[in-house]
């Protein structure tokens, strides 16, 4: 077949030829035989055996290879003419791989084509056949060495071209190798399999660049001899696996030569470096050839370019950071004085293996590891190669950090380079056999579809191409010929899904017990590994793990097959929790008392959300651990967001009423409403903790669930005490009732510890007289208490009527008319204060309630405010209250009730202006703290600034209340109210209440927020204007 | 275990120490000292050494009295005047909870905490103070102190005891490592002064709590007693602790600008400027007893109003005579501190300060020519020229509502430093002095 005459004849031959060529793999057939036809090319393919053809539609973009060709031919001239025609023709082996090189490089880079098309001897490179990769790094070195006119055979290699010109023939010569490399690596059987011979190859060049670069910057400074400078390569330089386009990683090291002092060495050495940055990168007539970085230095872009040896030692002693030793485990001497260079990484060696022995190494790697999945920017989320979660970066954090954790005790782990450290993890059995070899074959993919994106158009770029046509290419390349784009795109995803599995897979499954039952493959880690990686992970009881590890994965039944399925991934979850020692335990409990139910590990383990959920509250909170031992059903809620939404008042309402109708048993009917609070309270709880409700939300769900408790229990009490009288229950019997909230409950700010404070209210109906009502509402009164608070295996709410006329001297239950009267001639201040939360929650609602709150109003919202004398006794009051409630022994300052700023600071101040104010305007006219203050701050009657102030510390304070019931699981005594001091809880609240920082941070912010706090108070509340 | 532990360890067996005095500094810049045996050594760098926190001044609360002093390899020293042969020496020791955490009242652990602020900023923080003292004969507390000399200021006395004094405590400084720029006699009779050469401040906090030990070893064995009080007798200058400060990034002297006014660059104009703007609110950590009052308002040479000048010696901040192209020098000097302060709390919050000029780019003010306390109040008030706080109450007053004091030293800290301070007022008012004996009695 020969095609160069075709389109010269009839149409007929000329569609034809389209048609071969589409065959042959041609995207666009009938522009490639057009370019084919052009006249340029006629000197060079006219007769072409078909082979030609053949090995064009073969190349990675035939389109592209074709018009490369094209262009080639329109510059090509003389002896590399002659060349380009041997190629065209191949008929010898020798020159048909010569052909496969020119091609294959045409067809997969641009710009190593473009390279080709303006330095046409270059086709001699393709044409010369001797290889780009497996050659030995020296060789590379002096041939770059030479092209600078250095010596590679010279202790102290000095350029004899300085400047832009030494630049310029570095970056010839680089770019020369750079082809040969390109040419080897297009050319590969198996891409995959030579990807790490063309990363050494990359890593070997740009560390001969270096070497030329420093060369050349020798023959440019002045006294270079007083200074010993070596060159260490960092990330992926360092690490010998380089990639075709990167900033290419370094640190500088310097020592005096002898007979020069160090001052003079660091300035000489800073010199150097700076010459040798610009031979690579600066603006000469030669493109530059990548940034050269030294960010990865001590102190970052604000440290000295170049240290010695001892300043470098002493940064290490005392400043840096964990991720600066992750990063120092792939430093290599690459360029300049070898010894130097060795010597440094002597020094630095022990530093990263005591890394994991560091104060807050599992806080700095769950850092990393965030950094690692977070800094992607969303909209290339789905097309990052490099980041991101599944990407290249989470590859090589698996196994640095499996290095780290293990390279303390294993000298034999400590490659620098990926794919022989985790060919070593696996060989010292820290790492499945099976395991191993999928992750390096996901990483090899990951790295030969970046080399060939990058080598495209020798771009930095970590991006999955969009164009279709861009993808089919890609899969060309890399061997995927048959199923183009799609089969591409999908391998990719599923490359993305398996590194994210295997990591878990990786790091977590060697910590359960190995199975003498199981495959021959599953690798046995020893137990010191196993507690190592345990600790390093955050476990403070690697042996207490292990056991309950065994005890939910032994045997051979279904549940502990399951469980080895979920567990591993379960472990790590656990792991970023405040407790995970306590989360797994908790997980223990659970299971053991679930395990027979048939829904629940399948629905932990199909889920996508449960059993991570499941897995934070364990670990975040002893509240919910207790709640869903208590409410197993509640784990169903986990896959739900809608079941963790708070059910509402109306809902609860009719679910309590529907309890009532049917039940017989009155002790039978509490028992059951007081369960739906508990199970509301979990939920709750759930959702506060998961993020799904906000701490406002939160408390409106707690007071929502004690209200129809608080309806339920008055409806029992009641119709027993009817029944006891004689009364008929479905009719009135001798009085009506009313239960008033007060507080927390009244102002729909519950925590999960608060109390309900009440006022009982009752009216004698028609022909009662009052003694026989009071006695009936009485006995109702304290029926309701005993129903709401006595022992059960249900949570009690206790029902505190302390802030009734007269207190505990006055009766429980008081007539309409007797609150009226003894407010009409006793009230005080405090009680006015007091009624500003009460809210009409049970009972004879719409009379009697309306009622009240009529009688109330005048109270609690008198007209003109309140006199200088009352504003004298509530400040006197809190002053006192300040002195005498708080518990003896405790810091002010970190009580969060009563103390310094706390919950009580603000609602006082709050309060006080409500009595003020609150007749004249009516949005302050509101049970609730927050409100009240807005409104307040609306009216002008607060600055705005203040108003914030007050609102960050309540809210602060309210929600570390909450918090430490969840943290905890204890909703009473003496600390329950105390910001505690140790540093554990501390962080333990951090995590609840969803601050980004540490316990200390929390603990500053707390007091910090309530200084502030009380600064305002005394002034707005204690009248102390300076 | 590092190279360093394992440095001090060998070190300890070859020289035979006896006791390792391990020292850390309460909130008011005590030093304290616990003293372990070698055997004990090795599982204090891996474990530290656990004390009862609760009392030692500022250090915690009852509730979570336990304390791990974890000794600082780097810091370690053989101290010179416990005999040759069986010695002892010292580390400094960070503060830690049972958990592992720096202890919120390690107020080394503050300094270190403002330093890494400069640090991400890419400063380091170098400091060079000139510590003056008062050698007396005695000590006694029921009348004046007799001062050991009536020399004055770089008077050289013959066979004087303090010129023996300073050489014996020079060389005691050198032989521990700490390096000594320049001493003199001061300008009141027995009045001292030593000049400590500039480090990083750390090192220089460290330094002077060594410093002072030493002096007031020294001052034993030759039968004097050296005093840091700031103003111990009323008709003398006091003893204050003038602070040359500069950043630096990397090996570059971030103060100094060639060719700008003074040579000092726009980093060192607002770090002045900030000094200035918050120099009220940190005095009563710079200047923290009742008596460092009687120094500030003393006369003479006190630094008692907020201003600057080039070679103002009545200035509270000055820029030094300068020596051009020699960039490493620039520095300003920050005269207000004295010599009882807490150096580890000082320094923090004037970093702080001067941070704070150049992350709010404050303005600096036109410098000071005039002698300050020659200029009328009313002059003074026309050049926005304001004063120091006048008693530590004042003192307390302003630093109350600092919010920059109060994020540098910590709430803790904070907190405890003002309760202590208030204390001391109250008691301090509670006294019938001299003075009010001798004027008012025979009167009233």
């Amino acid at each position: 077949m020969s095609l160069g005459s075709g389109s010269r004849s009839g149409g007929g031959r000329s569609t034809s030829v389209v048609g071969q060529l589409s065959r042959l793999g041609f995207g666009d057939a009938t522009r490639a035989a057009r370019l084919l036809a052009d006249p340029a090319l006629a000197p060079f393919v006219d007769g072409a055996p078909a082979s030609f053809y053949e090995a064009l539609g073969y190349a990675a973009d035939p389109d592209l290879a074709v018009l490369q060709i094209l262009r080639l031919a329109e510059t090509v001239g003389g002896q590399d003419a002659a060349t380009l025609r041997r190629l065209i023709h191949a008929d010898d082996g020798e020159s048909r791989r010569g052909q496969d090189r020119l091609i294959a490089v045409l067809g997969a880079s641009v710009a190593l084509g473009d390279e080709i098309i303006s330095n046409p001897e270059r086709i001699q490179i393709l044409a010369d056949l001797l290889p780009g990769i497996g050659v030995p790094e020296a060789d590379v070195r002096a041939e770059l060495l030479h092209a600078v006119g250095a010596d590679p055979e010279a202790d102290v290699p000095v350029a004899s071209l300085g400047g832009d010109d030494g630049a310029d023939a570095m970056r010839r010569a680089y770019r020369a190798r750079l082809l040969r490399i390109g040419a080897s690596d297009v050319t590969a059987s198996d891409p995959l399999a030579c990807l790490p011979a063309v990363a050494a190859a990359l890593a070997d060049l740009a560390s001969a660049a270096l070497e030329a670069a420093l060369a050349v910057a020798r023959a440019d400074v002045e006294g270079h001899e007083a200074v010993r400078i070596a060159v260490l390569g960092m990330g992926k330089t360092g690490g010998r696996e380089l990639n075709y386009v990167s900033d290419v990683d370094v640190i500088y090291v310097v020592e005096p030569a002898d007979g020069f002092d160090e001052d003079r060495a660091l300035t000489v050495g800073t010199h150097l470096a700076t010459h040798l940055a610009h031979a690579c990168a600066g603006t000469t007539s030669e493109p530059p050839l990548w940034p050269v970085d030294a960010a990865l230095r001590p102190e970052g872009k604000q440290g000295p370019l170049v240290r010695t040896l001892a300043s470098h030692v002493a940064y290490y002693e005392r400043w840096a950071k964990t991720w600066e030793f992750q990063a120092l485990l792939k430093a290599r001497p690459v360029a300049g004085d070898r010894a130097l260079g060795t010597a440094y990484r002597d020094a630095v060696e022990p530093f990263i293996w005591h890394a994991v022995t560091r104060e807050n190494f599992v806080e700095d790697c769950q850092a990393m590891r965030r950094r690692v999945e977070n800094n992607v920017p969303a909209a290339e989320a789905e097309r990052q190669i490099k980041l991101g979660k599944g990407g290249l970066r989470d590859v090589e954090f698996t196994v640095q950090l499996l290095q780290l954790v293990h390279g303390r005790a294993d000298v034999f782990i400590r490659s620098r380079q990926t794919l022989t450290a985790l060919a070593d993890l696996s060989a010292g059995g820290y790492v499945g056999r099976e395991h191993a070899r999928r992750l390096a074959e996901c990483y090899s993919f990951l790295r030969a579809a970046e080399h060939r994106i990058q080598m495209s158009r020798m771009q930095r770029t970590h991006l999955m191409p969009t164009r279709v046509e861009d993808q089919r290419a890609l899969a060309r390349s890399l061997g995927m010929r048959s199923g183009g784009a799609e089969a591409l795109m999908e391998r990719w995803r599923a490359t993305r899904r398996e590194v994210r599995a295997l990591h878990e897979e990786i790091y977590y499954r060697p910590l359960l017990p190995a199975m003498a039952e199981l495959s021959d493959d599953e690798m046995r880690l020893a137990p010191e590994a196993v507690k190592a990686r345990f600790a390093a992970i955050g476990y403070r009881d690697p042996a207490g793990a292990m056991r309950h590890v065994t005890a939910l994965t032994d045997g051979l039944s279904r549940r502990a097959s399951i469980q080895r399925q979920l567990l591993p991934v379960m472990l790590g979850w656990f792991a970023t929790g405040a407790d995970p020692d306590a989360g797994l335990l908790a997980f223990r409990t659970l299971s053991e008392e679930l395990g027979a139910t048939p829904w629940y590990l399948k629905l932990l383990r199909d889920s996508g959300t449960a059993a991570e959920r499941l897995a934070l509250l364990l670990a975040n909170s002893r509240y919910a651990a207790e709640a869903f031992t208590r409410t197993p059903e509640a784990v169903r809620w986990l896959a739900d967001d809608a079941e963790l939404q708070p059910r509402g008042a109306e809902r609860l309402s009719n679910e309590t009423d529907a309890i009532l109708r049917r039940a017989e048993d009155p002790d039978r009917a509490i028992t059951l409403v007081r369960a739906v609070r508990r199970r509301e309270l979990g939920r709750t709880a759930a959702g506060e903790l998961l993020g799904v409700l906000d701490p406002v939300a939160a408390a409106r769900a707690i007071s929502d669930a004690a209200d129809p408790a608080i309806a339920g229990a008055l409806r029992v009490s009641e119709h027993l005490a009817k029944v006891e009288r004689g009364y008929d229950p479905t009719h009135d019997g001798p009085a009506r009732m009313l239960v008033v909230a007060m507080g927390r409950l009244g102002g729909q700010e519950m925590g999960y510890g608060s109390d309900a404070d009440v006022l009982f209210v009752y009216e004698p109906t028609d022909g009662t007289d009052d003694p026989a009502a009071q006695k009936y509402a009485t006995s109702v009164a304290t029926s309701l208490q005993k129903f709401l608070s006595s022992m059960s295996p249900e949570p009690a709410l206790p029902v505190d009527a302390d802030l009734r006329p007269e207190g505990r001297n006055g009766p429980l239950a008081r007539s309409l008319a007797s609150y009226g009267e003894y407010y009409g001639r006793w009230s005080s201040s405090w009680e006015s204060q007091a009624l500003l939360r009460a809210r009409i929650v049970a009972g004879d609602l719409d009379d009697l309630g309306r009622r009240f709150v009529d009688l109330i109003d005048p109270l609690r919202y008198p007209g003109g405010g309140v006199p200088a004398s009352t504003v004298r006794e509530i400040r006197r009051i809190k002053a006192r209250v300040e002195a005498e409630r708080l518990p003896r022994g405790v810091e002010p300052a970190r009580h969060l009730k009563l103390g310094r700023g706390g919950v009580s600071d603000v609602e006082w101040t709050v309060q006080l202006l409500q009595l003020q104010h609150a007749h004249d305007v009516p949005a302050m006219q509101t049970t609730g703290t927050i409100e009240a203050l807005r409104a307040a701050t609306d009216a002008g009657l607060v600055e705005r600034d203040d108003a914030e102030i007050l609102a960050d510390a309540w809210h602060l304070a309210s929600r570390l209340r909450s918090a430490v019931v969840l943290l905890t699981g204890r909703t009473g005594g003496r600390n329950a109210d105390l910001l505690p001091h140790d540093r554990q809880s501390l962080t333990g609240l951090a995590r609840i209440i969803d601050l980004d920082g540490s316990g200390a941070d929390l603990e500053e912010l707390y007091l910090r927020t309530t200084r502030r706090a009380r600064a305002v108070v005394e002034r707005m509340f204690y009248g102390d204007e300076d | 275990m590092d190279r360093q532990q394992e440095f001090v360890l060998r070190t300890v067996e070859e020289r035979d120490i006896r006791f390792i005095r391990l020292w850390f500094t309460d909130v008011l810049g005590v030093l304290k000292s616990v003293a372990v045996a070698p055997a004990e050594l090795e599982s204090a760098f891996t474990e530290g050494i656990g004390f009862d926190g609760s009392s030692i001044q500022g250090y915690t609360r009852v509730v979570e009295s336990d304390m791990i002093a974890k000794p600082d390899p780097t810091t370690f020293q053989i101290l010179p005047w416990r005999g040759e042969t069986h010695g002892t020496a010292r580390m400094f020791c960070d503060i830690l909870t049972p958990d592992g955490e720096h202890s919120l009242a390690d107020t080394r652990n503050v300094l270190k905490r403002t330093l890494a602020r400069a640090s991400d900023m890419g400063f380091t923080f170098y400091t060079h103070p000139e510590v003056e003292f008062y050698l007396f004969e005695s000590l006694r507390t029921d009348g004046p102190p007799v001062p050991v000399d009536q020399a004055g200021y770089f008077d050289h006395v013959a066979r004087g005891n303090a010129h023996d004094f300073r050489r014996a405590a020079i060389t005691m400084l050198e032989s521990m490592g700490i390096s000594v720029e320049f001493s003199h006699h001061e300008a009141g009779p027995g009045q001292n002064e030593i000049d400590l050469r500039y480090a990083d401040a750390l090192t220089t906090a460290d330094n002077l709590m060594t410093f002072r030990s030493v002096v007031k070893e020294v001052a034993l064995e030759q039968g004097v007693f050296a005093s840091f009080m700031p103003k111990p007798l009323s008709d003398q200058p006091g003893s204050g602790m003038h602070s040359h400060l500069s950043l630096f990034e990397g090996d570059r002297n971030a103060f100094h600008e060639p060719g700008a006014q003074y040579e000092l660059s726009k980093t060192a104009r607002q770090f002045m400027a900030g000094l200035l703007h918050h120099a009220a609110e940190i005095t009563a950590v710079t200047n923290q007893y009742v008596n460092s009052y009687k120094r500030l308002w003393g006369g003479q040479e006190a630094p008692s109003f907020v201003c600057w000048g080039h070679n103002n010696r009545s200035a509270l901040a000055r820029v030094p005579m300068y020596k051009p192209g020699k960039g490493v020098s620039s520095r300003i000097e920050f005269r207000a501190v004295d010599s009882a302060a807490n150096p580890y709390l000082a320094y923090a919050v004037l970093l702080a300060a001067g941070l704070a000029g150049i992350e709010n780019e404050y303005e600096l003010p036109e410098p000071t020519e005039d002698v300050v306390w020659d200029l009328t109040a009313s002059e003074r008030k026309a050049l926005g020229i304001k004063p120091l706080p006048q008693s530590l109450a004042e003192a307390i007053d302003i630093m109350e509502s600092s919010e920059l004091v109060a994020e540098t030293l910590g709430e803790h800290v904070f907190d405890y430093f003002l309760k202590n301070k208030k204390q001391e007022w109250a008691e301090y008012r509670a006294q019938v002095t001299q003075f009010e004996l001798k004027r008012f009695l025979p009167v009233l």
